[in-house]
């Protein structure tokens, strides 16, 4: 599974689909994305990242650069985005970031 | 050479933008293009701040806060555009804006820019890190700074991100990042 991570409107299905090559319009084939909202809701975020793990690639917004939320509950979305994004990390064998719609690897290689 | 520099509140993105231009440019004519509207005490301060920081750098300053494409530099000059999200943020909601044709507007004036100038550097803002719960015009403008940016990205010869006065290259290090 490769892991790809960006901050919002950085053009990260873009990438997934050139990795993949792929259209974007093919991507919901192999790849599944804003997973940051399926965080929000899991009960248990190991579950989920061992589940999203089967998809070529996950794509997730960065969520934690911001002030803190006030609110209790986006605090905890917040938190569950992070997390779940470490795990999937873990269980990436390749991770990229997004800046602008250039990819970085910042772990492992990009498949040919 | 066209460069893309961007960065959160003082990264040390402007700094960084001013020394790089004075490296690339030599001899050509630096300019400097101000898209700031100095409305209220905060602009004014913060125009003066930024001009301060420039004095002795040999820069000319143009101030142009909307129709980028309208401006008249000299040919082979070397230009300092700050910045990007200010530009797109007068073009989307000032009267004199061009507002729906904000992204086409700002996409000519650096075509034009680029076809004149010897050396164009680009200042930006990162403002997409802090989550997804954003509403309206301010989603609007995200998807439009966005959009110029990835467009941007994808057409210029070096593209950074200024973090704490350090330039990261995404694209074109080994052509920047030593200089």
């Amino acid at each position: 599974m490769i892991f790809i991570f960006g901050s919002l409107y950085s053009g990260k299905r873009a990438v997934a689909a050139s990795i993949l090559h792929c259209k974007v319009e093919e991507l919901s084939n192999f790849a599944v994305w804003d997973v940051q909202e399926l965080a929000a809701q899991a009960d248990n975020l190991e579950a989920l990242a061992d589940e999203l793990s089967h998809y070529k690639a996950v794509i997730a917004t960065e969520t934690g650069g911001g002030v803190i939320p006030v609110d209790a509950s986006e605090r905890a979305a917040r938190e569950a985005a992070g997390r779940l994004n470490c795990l999937l990390a873990e269980r990436a064998e390749t991770v990229v970031r997004v800046f602008c719609g250039i990819p970085l690897v910042i772990r492992g290689d990009l498949p040919c | 050479m066209t460069v893309l520099v961007i960065g959160g509140a003082a990264s040390g993105k402007s700094e960084y933008a001013e020394n790089l231009l004075c490296r690339l440019s030599g001899d050509a004519p630096k300019v400097y293009v101000a898209t700031m509207e100095p409305h209220g005490a905060e602009a004014v301060a913060r125009i003066a701040k930024h001009r301060k920081a420039r004095t002795g750098k040999g820069f000319v300053t143009l101030e142009r806060c909307t129709n980028l494409a309208g401006l008249r530099v000299p040919k082979q000059c070397a230009v300092l555009l700050e910045d990007l999200g200010n530009l797109c943020a007068n073009e989307m909601f000032s009267p004199r804006g061009s507002g729906d044709g904000a992204e086409a507007s700002i996409l000519r004036g650096l075509r034009y820019l680029r076809g004149q100038c010897a050396h164009v550097v680009i200042v930006s803002n990162e403002i997409f890190c802090g989550g997804t719960a954003y509403s309206g015009e301010t989603l609007r403008y995200l998807r439009t700074l966005a959009r110029l940016h990835r467009e941007i990205a994808a057409t210029v010869d070096g593209v950074c991100e200024v973090v704490c006065g350090i330039p990261a290259y995404y694209k074109g290090a080994e052509r920047f990042a030593k200089l």
